[in-house]
């Protein structure tokens, strides 16, 4: 089941040695950015249907994370209440973090995790537009609606017989979030705004400050109108009859990607730098800066597109709240609604993860100062999580930031690993005594820092996750990224792995030493499946990387034999199941969230249904995936779905998908008012998770398309409630390709395989295969894999 | 006598632990030298008693609170003479114009600040020297002399305090002493045990209650509020059974020769709602509204309670005697510890159920807001109006419908918000009867929003309403009836006798997997319908409804008050063009019992 390094993959010519140790040149996050480019004509128009979300009610303070709607321009994000009389925008900047390095173990050679020591993500500032006399109580004909593919949020009411209407986006190409007030009717604008900080800041049109952790921070806004007055009054601004209003806000820290400079950029002043922000972008009216916006935002959202099947005009008139409840009631598809919960996960994406740092347990959206888990880098499943839907959805672009995160920190990665590791107190120590490379906590932070628990082999997944990402583009400026993360890894594995013998036999093999597969079961297991699958594919990938790059060729030969000795997983004779924990027996929880021993199921490609892979270790994998069950929530049933997708079951696969789409009320299991994934933490207590908001449109994905180097399978696992009709366009096939594809009555009818740099692939539909070569830029139409 | 652990009380234990202490500590109660009189005063008023829902304020919101400054002499000690005649002067000065008439002196009139009572020389309450230095007739007097009606209260029973070993003689009952109106075993009744429980078997018992009645009529009292009454004030049983004092009350108000208004609290028993309304004219429906906290009310301790308690007494109120839902402290958002949108909600369902309308703020204080709510003409005159007052026409889930029909045809109709969040609130015509088109005014927002098809969905605010006239342009619904009985039953539900119901049964033993199903519902066309369910509940229940085996949904159903009183309400489902089937299912828990319902012909 081993397999060779694959040859498919691109090459674009020769490189440069040592390519990878010179490419760390990013650009602070917040930081001072030409004039944009701004679009001659207008791109704003009334979209489709298909793309908008609305709703009938806004929300408020106390429900922001439930009902506020996200805004984001990749760094500066802001959830939004629409509600007419009190706008709230709780404005947060992806590097506002608390914490520092964290490099002094606790007593069991851990990692402290709290909000000073580790750290967690925070709100930059509170913007309130207050408008008295526009009391939600007293105003009719609420909505607002979130338009994904141009990336705005429109609220309207009428009061008196005029109708009031407010854009709000987040502008990368300004990097300012503007709100615009206009209404018909002959009516104005009477109100004050206001801009707080949330540590502690007096409240100031602009502000700037330092959290203990030295880290500076600022924001600024700005506001003007036609007809009436606007007056700075102290901290504050009154306008007063404005018949159309604009207010623009911006803001940041001194983060800098740079571990040399503990990660701050001393020449940055965020406090100056937001004032210049907010002041350039409003020397233009707000029309502009929206074209300007909906221009940047469509570039990307454009990319892809799809179609599940039409909707019913019932479905169509509810509100997306209405309409959630209604699928969940009534268990009848609602295409639409699903392929916009997709699409939705695109928009917080592209909101989220561009030019700053990557998103996070709670994407770029918080509601307080003190999310759970510190909203952190969860490095066992969620921040891989978050990714994989980016290229398999048409965001290729938006993976920038996972990998600029991953390179910024392996310095501090590789010091603390280096100091630490083996710490007698570690129980996940090195036995043997060596330590090399680097690897990270469950937990990681923006500060080169870890929390909570070691993680062995999370180097190993997060290599997977930038490996895919190179499957998937072929980028060799990516794969020159991330070589010395890769090789790194290798390298802690090296000194890591144990030498045994299995029992009953000879044959010696390589095992992870001491470790706990997540988050169940032993702390001290060796050899656990999660480990072995992970360092298999580390191995791999390093191989063939090292082989494209054309370095490093002993180091690659030595990996290799490792990993000819990698100890694979079993199929227990006591369970039927792959084990987890080179133990027949089940050590664990029977329904545990985690699929760590699937990990080569997926996203890992060891464990294939297409008889390339022995038989009992896909009987085993799935008989494991079935015990663990269809009754779980956010992040672990797009998991599974993905899973199932990945074993063609696509009623299985649906299925959660559907689950994941019931609405929370009361903070149950599911999907909020505002699309959020809400996990029950507690009874009463739900918790917003932003995983699986894109695991779930990537199980999606999956089920359309599978693609592996060199091969590309058509709908896998299409549900009976997709298959009537639909297409799916722009999105990335692994091995250098972009599919176009149409289907009908649950077969292909049209694909078209565009190569980004890819030259053969397989295309296959079923039993029906063909071989497609292709020159980088060339397309294929097929029309007969049906047949 | 007060610790700070008491703050964690239930605010109803909290003041019953403090009357208790009171009652506690006091047997030496020095009466006062007083003119007695045999001839009753001459009626200062002809008006009928409670023709419609009276207005006033209370003493007893800002005793109860412990908001800053309010009671600076200790718990209670809000209540005084001069705090009575400036909210008397207040309230004539902001409030009478709009119809609010009576100052209510609370509980503790006749107690010294640290809650130790007086009684007079015939075991009868007696004012406090220093809270009334100018005695109770006086504050009476001053209260009318702006206009407006005079308020005072006592505990039901005789007070222990008043009891003097049973040798204290009743005034005007030659012979009688309060041992004679006792049982021997001295046993206690009210809603704290303050007082022993009087045996109306003996004529002095009337003498005392006559004695009381007369004492208030003389110093011109309007009002009397009689506390702690039972069955009701979370108390049962016989010793608790106040049917008989309430009924010598009235006796006694009858010959005291002065109109006295007669309101009973608290949380009084459904069940005795018949002897309430031949007896009073107001039962408090629940437990206090008060929050016994740093505010005077809060949302969930218990304003909140009313939207589920008050359906069952609906039926029960008209002129004469009125559902009370107790005190309305919307005047001030900082003092009444709530939003203002809670505030509207709070004084949309007090107006539109009919709730006498009477504030406990601090009529000094009142901020613009809670100015504009308690002085809204048109929302007063829907409370004063000879409609009958709203009731829900949906479930009673978190986004419930009121309405009422006026006899002028339109509809009074209130959405409310019930849930932490915002969120949409549709009333449906169809729940009001007719289909098509409707002209809705806004009546909080003094705006007539034009013509509405079918219904109309408005954003609502965490804890929020809107109170509509809705004028009907369109038709009158037709329905078809399916009576649950007849349809398939499963699990432990079965066919019941229910005299009230259609056809005289019901389906009941709806509990822990129970369902019936409504066969052969026939309609013309696919959509969601609003179905008006006949159900039955001694208390509120969820059941699950679903339609064609599709997902059900959980909804709640207001109690009706008992097991024999039928109410209806309407719950959507989506049903298909030709026959369906419509389940209620109890699920895991208790569901109504379900007597009929009806489709109607057009969604």
């Amino acid at each position: 089941m081993d397999t060779a390094p694959n040859p498919r993959l691109p090459r674009r010519g020769l490189l440069a040695l040592a390519a990878a140790s010179g490419a760390l040149t990013t650009l602070p996050a917040f930081t001072a950015s030409a004039a944009p480019q701004r679009p001659a004509n207008s791109p704003v128009s009334e979209g489709s249907s298909r793309h908008r979300l609305w709703w009938q009610a806004p929300a408020d303070e106390h429900s922001m994370i439930e009902q506020g709607l996200p805004v984001g321009n990749g760094r500066l994000g802001a959830l939004v209440s629409g509600d007419p009389g009190r706008e709230l925008l709780l404005i947060t900047d992806a590097t506002m973090w608390t914490g520092g390095l964290n490099d002094t173990l606790d007593a069991d050679g851990q990692f402290p995790y709290g909000r000073d020591d580790f750290g967690s993500f925070t709100l930059l500032a509170r913007l309130t537009v207050a408008l008295p006399d526009h009391d939600l109580s007293a105003v009719h004909g609420y909505r607002r609606t979130l338009d994904l593919a141009q990336g705005l949020l429109t609220t309207s009411y009428t009061r008196s017989g005029v109708t009031y209407r407010r854009r709000i986006f987040a502008s990368r190409p300004d990097d300012v979030i503007v709100l615009h007030f206009t209404q018909s009717g002959g009516g104005h604008y009477t109100g004050t705004v206001v801009l707080e900080g949330t540590h502690g800041e007096d409240a100031a049109v602009s502000f700037g400050a330092a959290l203990p952790n030295g880290l500076r921070y600022g924001a600024a806004v700005t506001t003007y109108g036609h007809g009436g007055r606007v007056t700075v009054s102290g901290s504050r601004i009154d306008f007063a009859g404005c018949r159309e209003l604009t207010v623009v806000v911006s803001g940041g820290t001194d983060y800098a990607p740079d571990a040399a400079k503990g990660y701050r950029d001393p020449s940055l002043d965020p406090h100056r730098l937001a004032r210049t922000k907010v002041r350039d972008a409003a020397a233009h009216s707000a029309d502009t800066l929206l074209r300007t916006h909906v221009a940047d935002y469509h570039d990307l959202f454009g990319r892809m597109d799809l179609s599940l099947g039409t909707s019913s005009a019932e479905q169509r008139s509810l509100d997306t709240w209405e309409r959630l409840r209604a699928r969940a009631r009534d268990g009848v598809p609602d295409p639409e609604l699903e392929a916009a919960y997709l699409h939705f996960g695109r928009y917080l994406m592209i909101s989220g993860s561009r030019g700053s740092l990557p998103l996070a347990l709670q994407g770029l959206w918080l509601d307080g100062n003190d999310p759970d888990w510190m909203g952190d880098y969860h490095t066992d499943i969620n921040v891989q999580m978050n990714y994989w839907m980016a290229d398999r959805t048409g965001l290729s672009p938006c993976f920038d930031a996972l990998t600029d995160y991953c390179l910024a920190q392996l310095p501090s990665w590789t010091d603390t690993t280096r100091r630490l590791f083996n710490d007698p107190r570690n129980r996940y120590r090195n036995s043997t005594g060596r330590n090399a490379g680097w690897t990270v906590a469950i937990s990681t932070n923006p500060h080169g820092g870890g929390g909570w628990w070691w993680h062995p082999a999370g180097n190993a997944w997060l290599c997977a996750t930038l490996w895919e990402h190179y499957e998937y583009t072929g980028s060799r400026e990516h794969l020159k990224k991330i070589y010395p993360l890769l090789k790194g890894a290798c390298e802690f594995w090296e000194a890591r792995l144990l030498t045994t013998t299995l029992p009953g036999t000879s044959k010696e093999v390589l095992i992870a030493d001491s470790d706990w597969s997540p988050e169940h079961g032993p702390l001290d297991a060796k050899g656990i499946t999660y480990a072995q699958e992970l360092v298999w594919a580390l191995f791999g990938s390093y191989c063939t990387a090292a082989a494209e790059l054309r370095t490093d060729t002993g180091y690659a030969a030595t990996v290799a034999a490792l990993r000819r000795k990698l100890y694979l997983p079993r199929v227990s004779e006591t369970t039927g199941w792959l084990e987890e924990w080179m133990s027949p027996d089940n050590l664990g929880e029977t329904t545990h969230r985690h699929l760590s021993p699937l990990v080569g199921l997926f996203p890992g490609d060891r464990i294939r249904p297409d008889g390339s892979t022995p038989p009992d270790i896909v009987a085993g994998a799935t008989a494991l995936l079935t015990a663990r069950g269809m009754e779980s929530f956010g992040w672990a049933n797009a998991w599974r779905s993905l899973c199932w997708a990945r074993l063609k079951h696509a009623e299985n696969a649906y299925q959660l998908v559907v689950d994941n789409l019931r609405p929370s009320t009361a903070g149950s299991n599911g999907t909020a008012p505002n699309l959020f994934d809400i996990y029950e933490a507690e009874r009463g207590r739900g918790i917003f998770q932003i995983d699986a908001n894109f695991g779930t449109p990537a199980a999606m994905a999956e089920m359309l398309l599978y693609s592996r180097p060199g091969h590309i399978e058509l709908l896998p696992a299409l549900p009976d409630a997709w298959a009537a009709s639909g297409f799916v366009t722009g999105v990335a096939a692994r091995g250098g390709f972009e599919v176009d594809l149409r289907w009908r009555d649950g077969r292909p009818t049209e694909v078209r395989i565009h190569s980004v740099g890819g030259r053969t692939t397989t295309v296959a539909y079923g039993e029906v295969s063909r071989t497609v070569t292709l020159r980088p830029g060339a397309s294929v139409t097929l029309r007969d894999l049906a047949r | 006598m007060r610790s700070s652990s008491y703050s964690a009380l239930p605010a109803r234990t909290l003041r019953a632990v403090v009357v208790l202490a009171l009652a506690a500590g006091v047997t030496a109660a020095v009466p006062t030298a007083r003119a007695d009189t045999t001839a009753p005063p001459a009626a200062t008023t002809s008006t009928e008693v409670a023709a419609k829902p009276y207005m006033g304020w209370t003493s007893w919101t800002m005793q109860s609170s412990k908001y800053p400054g309010l009671n600076p002499k200790g718990d209670y000690s809000y209540l005084s003479e001069a705090n009575v005649l400036k909210q008397t002067d207040a309230m004539a000065a902001k409030l009478k114009k709009f119809g609010y008439e009576y100052v209510n002196i609370d509980a503790g009139w006749w107690m010294d600040w640290s809650w130790k009572p007086r009684f007079d020389r015939y075991g009868r309450q007696q004012a406090d020297p220093e809270r009334f230095p100018s005695g109770m007739k006086a504050v009476a007097d001053r209260i009318h002399a702006k206009g407006l009606k005079a308020g005072i209260y006592l505990p039901v029973g005789l007070e222990k305090g008043a009891y003097g070993d049973g040798k204290t003689p009743i005034w005007n009952a030659e012979g009688c002493t309060t041992g004679d109106i006792v049982h021997d075993d001295l046993r206690t009744t009210n809603g704290w045990d303050s007082a022993y429980k009087i045996d109306f078997s003996n004529p002095c018992a009337q003498k005392y209650i006559d004695s009381q009645a007369r004492l208030f009529a003389d110093w011109g009292y309007d009002f009397l509020k009689l506390d702690g009454v039972g069955p009701g004030s979370f108390k049962s049983g016989d010793n608790y059974d106040n049917v008989a004092d309430v009924a010598a009350w009235q006796k006694a108000i009858a010959t005291a020769g002065r109109p006295i208004h007669l309101e009973l609290s608290w949380s009084l028993d459904h069940g005795h709602v018949e002897d309430w309304k031949k007896y009073s004219n107001g039962w408090r429906i629940d437990t206090d509204v008060e929050c016994y906290c740093n505010t005077l009310v809060s949302w969930e301790n218990s304003v909140d309670d009313r939207w589920d308690d008050a359906p069952a007494w609906t039926d029960h109120a008209g002129p004469g005697g009125w559902n009370d839902l107790d005190s309305l402290n919307v005047g001030n958002g900082e003092m009444d510890g709530l939003t203002k949108a809670e505030r509207q909600s709070y004084a949309t369902l007090w107006a539109i159920a009919k709730s006498p309308l009477f504030t406990g703020d601090d009529l000094t204080r009142l901020d613009s807001y809670g100015l504009k709510l308690l002085t809204d003409r048109e929302v007063i005159a829907i409370n004063q109006s000879g409609a009958p007052p709203a009731e829900p026409v949906t479930a009673s889930d978190p986004q419930q419908v009121w309405a009422a029909k006026n006899p002028n045809g339109t509809y009074t109709v209130a959405l409310f918000n019930l849930s932490d969040a915002p969120a949409a609130v549709t009333a449906n015509w169809s729940t009001l009867g007719f289909k098509g088109k409707a002209s809705v005014r806004d009546v909080w927002n003094k705006e007539n929003l034009g013509s509405y098809s079918d219904k109309i969905t408005q954003a609502l605010p965490a804890h929020g309403s809107r109170l509509f006239t809705v004028t009907p342009r369109g038709t009158d619904l037709a329905w078809t009836a399916y009576e649950a009985e007849a349809g398939t039953l499963s699990g432990n539900a079965s066919v019941a006798d229910c005299s009230a119901c259609s056809d005289g049964r019901k389906v009941g033993n709806l509990y822990t997997g129970g369902k019936v199903s409504v066969n052969d519902v026939v309609v013309p066309k696919a959509g969601i319908y609003q179905i008006k369910v006949a159900y039955v509940s001694g208390d509120s229940r969820s059941v699950l409804v679903s339609a064609d085996g599709g997902g059900a949904t959980s909804h709640k159903f207001a109690s009706t008050g008992d097991w024999a009183t039928v109410n209806s309400v309407h719950v959507p489902v989506k049903l298909r063009a030709g026959t369906n089937t419509i389940t209620f299912d109890s699920g895991t828990g208790y569901a109504p019992d379900i007597d009929r319902i009806d489709v109607p012909k057009s969604s």
